[in-house]
């Protein structure tokens, strides 16, 4: 199959906006030496546009794409030629996404991922917005095709197996899509919450340390007045974090605009974007993590966010590909969703030992002491610092802190699942399903070993999650357990496929 | 539970031996150029340096080689390491992907081998356990690997 022909207007358009102010640059920096022949520019321009055009057609005519039974086969390049095969089986996702640009000439550009390496597998850039869903629901369809067929036969069987599954299927899979449900619909109430509380309160802190700093520089242009600089220079910081709270705002609202989740068999394909509109699918057998966060704003309000882990989506960027989360949602909500995609039941959270929050505060009162002795020292050595002293105030809040950074550590392990939760300013609950676990580990640094106290850390292909501080003998218990778990569910899992 | 071989201490000692002279020699050229006035030989600073590196490197191998043990147990592998802070791992067969066994020159020098299991995780995706004998290395290789065959997972990710 070949790309969409209006691929090569849309190229030939984006690379002319780019070159578009060079080119303009160009023009007017060679027009003003003279000697030079404007017409012989415009001859030149015209030259460099006609290659450009010759390469776009080019490459145009050189690329293929086929779908051919239980592999996606690219052929391109102008110069250099490749042929890339994609076995359908090992496609983690299918991304589609469309620029302003290219919604107006109606196309699309297909991502296929799969879990090797960070670049994207396959890039069709473009096909029609028809053809980008077709081959959307094609690739799916024949990756669950691939998937039954391998459960039925084993071996070099699977593969004729496949082709008639995959003609069963058809009916099938058009079913399933017909039965696809919506299960998340973000909507314009949610999408402005979620831009709102998407400031991050630490932010609030540039405040803080941008006054004394700005405090300075407007000395000179307020007049010496100290009391209308320090108004001033307030004003100004606060401005500043207003002005970064409104950014990140319009960041969250242009990436999550229309939000939609839906799931369709064993699949969730996800919608968004404002400017530029992605849509992606994420196939649930993948599912390595589940992930709730709510930051501190959030929490106060009772809203939350949600992540879905697949493998191959650590290390790179998390907002983009593999990583599909649920910006924001009432925590019942986000709960009820993240069920429903992984069922795991609701049990009781266990917060580590009251010892471990007593370490948090020495830990703490150590760093205020630290940076007290760092003001004490620059004020005797070097500069005198006013209220050197001042530190010492935070040493109030040093109880505080640790009672917060413990009250948010918990822990959970039911039949399928560990749960495992900390953090205040973003606290995060992991989901981490049994037979998803890679390695578990326990480790104890000296200063825990002092009060008995150690992590466990539980791996998967889709992060890791580390419960800290817990008494050594339970820490232990819970490793032993979660491993014994995975074991359990691999086995099972090896059972149920055996007795096919 | 199995412990490393003691000739482990050796090459860890080694380690130990070019750290202090490098820690050495550039205490020395600082005691040399003197940026704080405090006139100290410059010799005498490198020998006590070395000196006082090496004796803490070579403590440091032999706590480390007290804390090392492992275990290949029916289903997991089980390794306990680490001097400040002490890491308890296990390791499913079901989830190994592949194990390596690597010896470096020194290594090689010694008789010894290190033998590397790789999972699908994120973090502790490799696990090693350096100081073996080389045909320790060698059958706990195999080992290894046999009991990852034999405990083939359906889906290693």
């Amino acid at each position: 199959m070949r790309l969409h022909p209006l691929t090569v207007v849309y190229r030939i358009g984006r690379r002319a906006v780019n070159l578009g102010w060079g080119v303009v640059v160009g023009f007017a920096g060679a027009a003003s030496i003279p000697f030079v022949d404007r017409r012989l520019i415009v001859v030149a321009l015209a030259l460099a546009l006609l290659v450009l055009v010759g390469y776009e057609v080019a490459r145009y005519r050189r690329f293929t794409y086929a779908l051919a039974g239980t592999t996606l086969e690219l052929r391109s390049g102008v110069l250099s030629r490749r042929e890339r095969e994609i076995p359908i089986e090992r496609v983690q996702n299918v991304d589609v996404s469309r620029t302003i640009g290219q919604r107006v000439l109606g196309l699309a550009t297909v991502r296929v991922e799969t879990a090797g390496g960070g670049d994207t597998e396959a890039v069709l850039e473009c096909v029609s917005a028809a053809a980008a869903e077709d081959l959307q629901t094609e690739l799916r369809r024949l990756k669950r095709a691939a998937a039954d067929a391998d459960e039925v036969t084993e071996g070099s069987d699977g593969v004729r197996a496949g082709g008639t599954a995959g003609s069963t299927g058809d009916v099938v899979g058009g079913a399933m899509d017909d039965a696809s449900e919506v299960i998340f619909d973000l909507g314009h109430r949610r999408l402005l919450l979620a831009s709102a509380l998407s400031f991050d309160v630490r932010l609030l802190s540039v405040v803080f340390v941008a006054q004394p700093v700005v405090q300075p520089l407007l000395a000179p242009l307020v007049g010496d007045l100290a009391g209308v600089t320090t108004v001033v220079a307030l004003l100004v910081a606060l401005l500043t974090a207003v002005g970064l709270w409104l950014a990140s705002a319009a960041r969250t609202f242009a990436r999550y605009y229309a939000f939609r989740l839906v799931r369709a068999g064993d699949d969730l394909r996800y919608e968004r974007g404002l400017g530029r509109r992605y849509t992606g699918t994420i196939p649930l057998e993948k599912l390595q993590t589940l992930a709730v966060e709510e930051t501190a704003l959030e929490r106060a309000f009772g809203y939350a966010s949600l992540s879905v882990v697949t493998a191959g989506s650590v290390g790179s960027n998390t907002t983009g590909g593999s990583a599909a989360a649920v910006p924001l949602a009432t925590r019942a909500d986000v709960f009820s969703l993240a069920r429903d995609l992984e069922p795991f039941a609701d049990v009781a959270m266990e917060r580590p030992p009251t010892r471990a929050r007593e370490r948090y505060a020495i830990r703490y009162a150590l760093g205020v002491g630290g940076l007290l002795a760092l003001t004490a020292a620059v004020d005797a050595l070097f500069t005198p610092v006013p209220y050197a002293w001042a530190p010492a105030l935070l040493l109030v809040l040093a109880p505080v802190a640790a009672h917060l950074q413990w009250r948010n550590v918990g822990v959970a392990l039911t039949d399928d699942h560990a749960v495992v939760r900390r953090g205040f300013w973003t606290r995060r609950t992991r989901v981490l399903p049994h037979d998803r676990v890679q390695t578990a580990a326990v480790s104890a640094t000296l200063f825990q070993r002092r009060r008995d106290l150690a992590s466990v850390a539980i791996d998967t292909a889709g992060g890791d999650a580390v419960a800290p501080d817990y008494d050594a003998a339970r820490a232990r218990e819970i490793r032993d357990r979660v491993v014994e778990r995975a074991w359990a569910a691999v086995g099972a899992r090896r059972d149920a496929d055996d007795s096919h | 539970m199995e412990r490393l071989h003691t000739r482990v201490l050796a090459q860890w000692s080694a380690g130990a031996l070019v750290t202090a002279a490098v820690v050495a020699v550039v205490a020395g050229a600082i005691a040399f150029v003197d940026p704080f006035s405090l006139a100290l030989p410059p010799l005498v600073v490198t020998g006590a340096v070395f000196g006082v590196v090496f004796v803490l490197g070579v403590a440091y191998a032999g706590l480390r080689y007290r804390s090392w043990r492992y275990e290949v147990r029916t289903n997991t592998l089980y390794i306990e390491r680490g001097v400040l802070t002490r890491v308890e791992t296990i390791v499913p067969y079901v989830r190994v992907q592949h194990v390596d066994s690597q010896r470096g020159p020194l290594e090689r020098l010694l008789g010894l081998g290190t033998v590397v299991v790789y999972t699908a995780g994120s973090r502790g995706a490799d696990v090693s356990i350096p100081g073996l004998a080389a045909e320790r290395a060698t059958t706990l290789q195999e080992r290894l690997r046999d009991l990852a065959i034999e405990s083939e997972p359906t889906d290693a990710v």
